[in-house]
């Protein structure tokens, strides 16, 4: 083997050509995702840190369907139904919730890219991305909060698709979420900055896919505790799951007058979110209030005042 | 002993060079392509904020006070309690909320076209606002502040610490290697609102913005702006938001409207 006039031994070759296999070999990943994000909370912060406002539904393609089962929530459910004290946030609403995340990259013997690893301490939710080709299980397969995930490169940015989860919500004042539903998602990274971006096609309570995406920033110092969480029984003897049957929830109307709104807009639907439907938009439920009364200086974590003016 | 460990230097030496021949030789450098043509990602045509997030703040002017999500200052509260729509309308500042760093969280339609080889224009449909996204260079030293600024874009490079050193491609690639986001850097801006209910940003604001584009399974097109602003005065640190944007296949749902302050 002669390269540029130089002669090798035959030996030093065989090391050399291993080596250039090795190290020119294309990179497996295009952007390594690991290490600590925190989550940025500048968008819809009130809804994501201290909890939505009941019945607003604002921003959501629901269908009808959704809307009935949203309309029966009842937030005591949580004290009674022992399963939902403890129910993790699947992990598309997960992104949108307390979302501190750590990833971490699995490699095999020959230190190319299995999978990439998440963990949140919320609910201790961890995950596993898969990113060595496997197919997606058979429909009959296991069920779970975090589903199965694969993931691909589109260049720098990571795309992922997550199926088999189970049913859930799209906001947690019980708008639900179906175990029919597929995640796509796309990473990507600019300088200390991660943006998840999250479509869901769901054709069991969505009309048109819903499309979110949430931000984190790179931090070193951030250490991410175990989450422990005990059920209690909280009303012992309850009877019955707390719930509205249809046309009987007297609180739908709340987040409309508090905010000056109208109350059609607040029942979601695909239509109200495209620009032009401030056209068509009708007056306020009720006159609204002078200035902002309820949440109107979350910003951080959790400096939230519900009533600052009070 | 001493032999294998001079073969293994010598291999991983050769090893190097080899990578560094296989990449070919420098030859004559041809010109370098312009931004149009070099564009990875091709972020013309029509597009339709699509409002999934915030709302309440951003499909209707949110109630006076409401600065929810936006970490402000103590001076940017004053001013946000103070906000008065209509004494900014007899100002004529009526496009106070259509400055670059609020302008793609307002509900609307964004029209990208290539003005030239090096400037992408962006127009926006609400309050009929033109940025002109300029490739290469820096601001002009006389600029003028505006509502939209001076906007610098590049088609972002890899992910790698800033002013770090060339390294030999041996026991590490470079990864990363094929950006497709389009970056954009905006200065000059003239004070405005990052919200239409009068949330302040101030002189020495400043925005960087990043343009992810993706396809979705059904054919859907969409691209997401991921922007932080950056303002001294008025915010305690930067103010991150990303906003989602799908294309739609012509102008037919183009409409131009005026800057409106309320």
């Amino acid at each position: 083997m002669a390269r540029s006039g130089v002669r090798l031994p035959a030996r030093l070759a065989r090391i050399a050509a291993a080596l250039l296999l090795t190290c020119a070999a294309p990179a497996a990943a295009q952007v390594d995702f690991s290490g600590q994000w925190a989550p940025v909370y500048h968008e819809d912060n009130p809804e994501r840190i201290p909890g939505p406002e009941l019945a607003d539904y604002t921003g959501l393609p629901l269908n009808d369907a959704a809307r009935l089962q949203a309309d029966s929530w009842d937030a005591d459910r949580i004290s009674v139904v022992s399963p939902y004290q403890c129910r993790p946030h699947s992990s598309d609403y997960g992104m949108r919730g307390l979302g501190n995340l750590r990833v971490w990259a699995e490699l095999d013997a020959n230190q190319q890219l299995q999978a990439f690893h998440t963990y949140m301490p919320a609910w201790g939710s961890e995950r596993t991305i898969w990113m060595d080709g496997r197919p997606h299980p058979p429909d009959y397969a296991e069920y779970t909060f975090q589903g199965f995930s694969t993931g691909v490169w589109e260049g720098n940015m990571l795309t992922i698709t997550t199926t088999h989860l189970k049913t859930n919500y799209y906001r947690r004042n019980g708008v639900p979420s179906s175990d029919r539903r597929t995640v796509v998602e796309h990473w990507t990274r600019h300088a200390e900055f991660l943006t998840v971006i999250t479509v869901v096609t769901d054709p069991v309570f969505l009309t048109e896919p819903l499309v979110r995406s949430q931000n984190w920033f790179y931090d070193v110092g951030q250490a991410l505790p175990a989450f422990n969480c005990e059920y209690a029984s909280e009303l012992p003897g309850a009877q019955k799951v707390p719930n509205h049957l249809p046309g009987t929830n007297p609180y739908l109307s709340e987040f409309a007058d508090w905010y000056g709104l109208e109350l059609a807009a607040t029942r979601g639907g695909a239509e109200t979110m495209y620009p032009e439907y401030r056209l068509k938009m009708g007056a306020p439920h009720s006159k609204p209030p002078d200035r902002c009364q309820r949440y109107c200086t979350c910003s951080g974590g959790f400096n939230c005042d519900v009533n600052p003016r009070r | 002993m001493k032999t294998r460990t001079r073969s293994l230097v010598a291999a991983v030496w050769l090893a190097a060079l080899a990578t560094l021949q296989a990449q070919g030789p420098p030859g004559p450098p041809g010109p370098p392509r312009a931004p149009r043509a070099a564009a990875p990602v091709d972020f013309t045509g029509y597009w339709v904020s699509v409002i999934a997030e915030d709302w309440r703040w951003r499909m209707v002017t949110p109630l006076k006070g409401d600065a929810a999500s936006i970490p402000i200052t103590p001076e940017a509260r004053k001013v946000v309690d103070s906000w008065d729509p209509a004494k900014d309308e007899a100002a004529g500042v009526q496009c106070k909320a259509y400055g670059a760093a609020g302008l793609m969280r307002l509900p609307g339609r964004v029209h990208m076209t290539w003005l030239d080889d090096t400037t992408l224009k962006l127009e926006t449909d609400s309050g009929t606002q033109t940025r002109l996204l300029h490739f290469g260079g820096t601001p002009p030293a006389k600029e003028v502040p505006s509502w939209q600024g001076y906007s610098v874009a590049q088609w972002e490079r890899p992910p790698q610490t800033p002013g770090a050193p060339p390294t030999l491609p041996i026991f590490a690639t470079r990864i990363g290697t094929r950006g497709r986001a389009l970056e954009v850097t905006t200065t000059h801006l003239r004070p405005g609102y990052l919200r239409k209910n009068g949330v302040p940003y101030g002189d020495k604001v400043s925005l960087s913005e990043y343009f992810d584009y993706f396809k979705e399974p059904n054919g859907d097109e969409w691209f997401t702006v991921t922007t932080i602003v950056r303002d001294p005065q008025y915010l305690n640190g930067p103010f991150i938001t990303s906003s989602d944007f799908k294309k739609e296949p012509d102008g037919s749902k183009w409409r131009p409207t005026p800057c409106t302050p309320r």
